[in-house]
């Protein structure tokens, strides 16, 4: 009788101990979604640091102006930030405009700046989202190498490469290998068949180059690294890293809930990022050493986008 | 300054000390600089993502150390869970989590849970058996219900044995959490994280590093002090 | 950086499929991993099982091997990751040297207690009988204290083959490549690399098993 009574009373406990922590996360987040009747503005970044600048810069001149922003930094590629954002746990994110069109669309680049802007808005306006206005500044990938490499091997464009006979070490994030903007158009379209792939998971290619763990790799070509004269870049010939502005990826139930006022503030932050602005940040927060937080909040305070 | 008709502003920044820019191994002057923006908002996080894990940890494992200490046959799958989740790499624990609970704290607490509530329910589960048989005849021949005695007698002797393990969870815990800059931008581990990613800047490596080592023994010494204050009568023996 | 991936029932299901998929994949990279570890291991237990058995059989430096526990433990791996590839650069050695650190305390630890926790009758009737301190060492502490011994090879062992996953970050290699690579190889990939993590784990302490019953004196292997 005893038994049957303690066994109970132990499920029963064991159940509550277990059980305790999902309600409480259930009930608070539910709690949490219906008190708010608009939809919260969830901002979200890719991992490195000009995208943890253009989030902050985003975020900030945002809540300047009155809006709650939540903000989720350093999610990953933008195959994983686009599932984010498909799923629903972010709703805006700075993309650049040539990835939306070669890497999520898979179509080929199209010839200009402008052309690849609106092919990427009307992809993304056919899922749901939409593109607020692109910066005046782009960002590619690049194929960088040290410079005494490139005088090694005599290298000026891509297509140099071939001429290597022995094997390179190309460098990059995980997700170029199997992007037509990144290794797969090196392979694809150059024919580079002397390169192989080294993923980079956690530090960044200029130490992988600095340390002779690559011959080559992935590079953008607003990095302040590449202004120091100690890497080359080769010219991009047959054009695959496409044009590749940055343009806010906003979910439309956004645009709607919030209008007007919403879509000037970030287009306002948007015009004002040049390539020359874009690298002094950068340089700032690579460089220097800078939180991204810090130069975000003082490059739209000098320029009137936050008091 | 840039000024320009229609160009931004673009404000001076600031330059990083030589120290900083030919990455010597530890510059004062970046760390003083950026106490205030990068290390002590981390530092914070940190001390609250473990308090709050081992305080949840410590609750629900008391819980289940109790139950399994009146259901015997609930230790065995609970130690074997336990010795499986440990082989877990908490890189992936956290990202199987995401998924279910998101982008958020949650993620990161429920892994941290799961993880402290092991370690403090072994040890509250043995502490209580170790309380010797005769002990708890004694208090049932001194008329104590079992509730009594478990309140009035057991705990309390079990005490050692569960601050002892309220010592290695925590620490644990200390650790654990580096790793969940991985997850959300939070805690001692996303300075290092992004320290690696720009040039292994080596001066954020060490003070985040050198933060987190500190706050796990600072943890560990205070719980000592606990455990000596909780338990006079066992002044004489070490742990 | 992470995730996003869908997580579904579906999910433990595909990670077997990348499994069958990707058979070579995954034992290159356990193989790799496997090499980072076994040398970590095997540099800690040179390091650290002699010194704490011969301290235990000494009964000095408690202190120490008490304290040593509790000092590896506040080490944070991704921290001593970070250390190593600072001080050391990519290579090779800047994350064995992060494991050895790692693995050290547990082994030396558990030696010492071991040793040290001999009953003291059995060694004093062992010096009764005329052994030496060298004899006494190695005919009666060191296998009465195998089981000991062993818990902090064991703890050491899965505590390196776990950790060293984090060292992908820093080039290590190993299965972590794959668990802190979601965008390549998906949740699929990641719950796979993680699950055979955790058998070689379970690998690594069932060897260990059977060492230890191997080594055990025929009167001490109920124990």
């Amino acid at each position: 009788m005893v038994r049957k009574h303690t066994r109970r009373a132990a499920k029963a406990a064991f159940a509550i101990a277990l059980g305790v922590p999902l309600v409480l996360g259930g009930t608070a987040a539910a709690s949490h979604s219906a008190a708010a009747k608009k939809p919260a503005i969830i901002v979200g970044t890719k991992n490195f640091p000009e995208q943890f600048i253009l989030g902050q810069l985003y975020k900030q001149a945002l809540q300047a102006k009155g809006f709650r922003v939540k903000y989720k930094e350093n999610i990953g590629s933008s195959e994983l930030i686009d599932t984010a954002l498909t799923s629903g746990k972010i709703n805006f994110y700075p993309e650049y405009t040539g990835v939306i069109v070669q890497v999520l669309a898979h179509k080929t680049s199209p010839s200009t700046a402008g052309a690849t802007f609106v092919a990427a808005k009307k992809f993304e306006e056919g899922r749901g989202f939409t593109l607020l206005r692109r910066t005046p500044f782009y960002d590619s990938d690049a194929f960088g190498t040290l410079t005494t490499t490139a005088k090694k091997y005599n290298l000026k464009t891509i297509e140099d490469v071939k001429k290597v006979s022995t094997k390179l070490q190309y460098g990059g994030f995980p997700e170029c290998q199997t992007r037509i903007t990144c290794f797969k158009g090196l392979t694809d379209v150059y024919g580079l068949t002397n390169l192989s792939f080294v993923p980079l998971s956690g530090i960044s290619i200029y130490t992988a180059l600095d340390q002779g763990k690559v011959d080559a790799g992935d590079v953008f070509t607003t990095d302040p690294q590449l202004a120091s004269g100690k890497y080359t870049i080769l010219t991009d010939t047959k054009h695959i890293f496409g044009f590749q502005n940055v343009a806010p990826v906003v979910s439309k139930k956004i645009t709607k809930a919030y209008g007007l006022k919403f879509a000037k503030t970030v287009n306002a932050v948007s015009a004002k990022l040049t390539l020359k602005a874009m690298i002094a940040m950068n340089k700032a927060v690579i460089i220097d050493k800078q939180s991204a937080a810090a130069v975000a909040s003082a490059f739209l305070r000098a320029n009137h986008l936050k008091k | 300054m840039t000024p320009g008709a229609s160009g931004p502003v673009i404000p001076n920044f600031g330059h990083a000390s030589s120290c900083v820019t030919q990455n010597r191994f530890f510059c004062t002057d970046w760390f003083r600089a950026h106490w205030d923006d990068t290390l002590q908002p981390a530092l914070f996080e940190h001390i609250r993502l473990s308090a709050i894990a081992v305080a949840i940890g410590f609750v629900l494992a008391f819980a289940l150390a109790l139950v399994a200490y009146r259901v015997r046959r609930l230790d065995h799958p609970i130690g074997l869970a336990s010795d499986f989740l440990y082989t877990i790499p908490s890189l992936a624990l956290f990202q199987l989590l995401v998924p279910i609970t998101g982008l958020t704290v949650t993620t990161v607490e429920v892994a941290l849970v799961s993880y402290t509530l092991l370690i403090l329910y072994r040890n509250t589960l043995e502490g209580l058996r170790g309380v010797p048989e005769d002990v708890r005849e004694a208090a049932r021949g001194m008329g104590y219900t079992r509730t009594q005695s478990l309140i009035r007698v057991e705990i309390p002797l079990a005490v050692p044995a569960i601050v002892a393990g309220l010592r290695i969870a925590t620490v644990s815990t200390v650790s654990i959490a580096t790793v969940a800059a991985f997850v959300i931008p939070e805690g001692l581990g996303r300075p290092i994280f992004v320290a690696l990613s720009t040039n292994v800047f080596k001066t954020e490596i060490i003070a985040a590093g050198g933060l987190a080592i500190a706050l796990a023994l600072t943890a560990d010494g205070l719980l000592v002090v606990l455990q000596r204050v909780l338990t006079p009568w066992a002044r004489r023996q070490r742990l | 950086m992470i995730l996003a991936d869908q997580f579904r029932p579906g999910t433990f299901v595909d990670a077997f499929r990348f499994m069958g998929d990707n058979l070579d994949l995954l034992a290159h990279k356990t193989l790799e991993h496997m090499e980072l570890s076994g040398a970590a291991l095997g540099i800690a237990l040179v390091l650290a099982l002699p010194l704490g058995v011969w301290l235990g059989h000494l009964h000095r430096g408690s202190f120490v091997a008490i304290n040593a526990s509790n000092f590896g433990r506040a080490l944070p791996s991704l921290v001593l990751i970070a250390f190593g590839l600072t001080i050391l650069g990519i290579g090779f050695w800047n994350n064995t040297v992060a494991l050895v650190v790692l693995a050290i305390p547990p082994i030396l630890t558990n030696a010492f207690f071991g040793v040290d926790g001999v009953d003291r009758d059995v060694v004093e009737a062992a010096r009764g009988m005329g052994m030496t301190g060298r004899q006494m060492l190695l005919r009666v502490e060191l296998p009465l204290a195998l089981p000991l011994v062993f818990a902090g090879i064991r703890i050491a062992a899965i505590f390196v083959i776990a950790t060293a996953t984090i060292a992908a970050i820093a080039g290590g290699g190993g299965l972590g490549e794959i668990i802190v690579n979601q965008a390549s190889y998906r949740l699929a990939g990641v719950v796979a690399a993680s699950l055979w993590v955790s058998f070689l784990a379970f690998a690594a302490a069932g060897l260990l098993a059977v060492a230890q019953r191997a080594l055990s004196p025929r009167g001490a292997r109920g124990g």
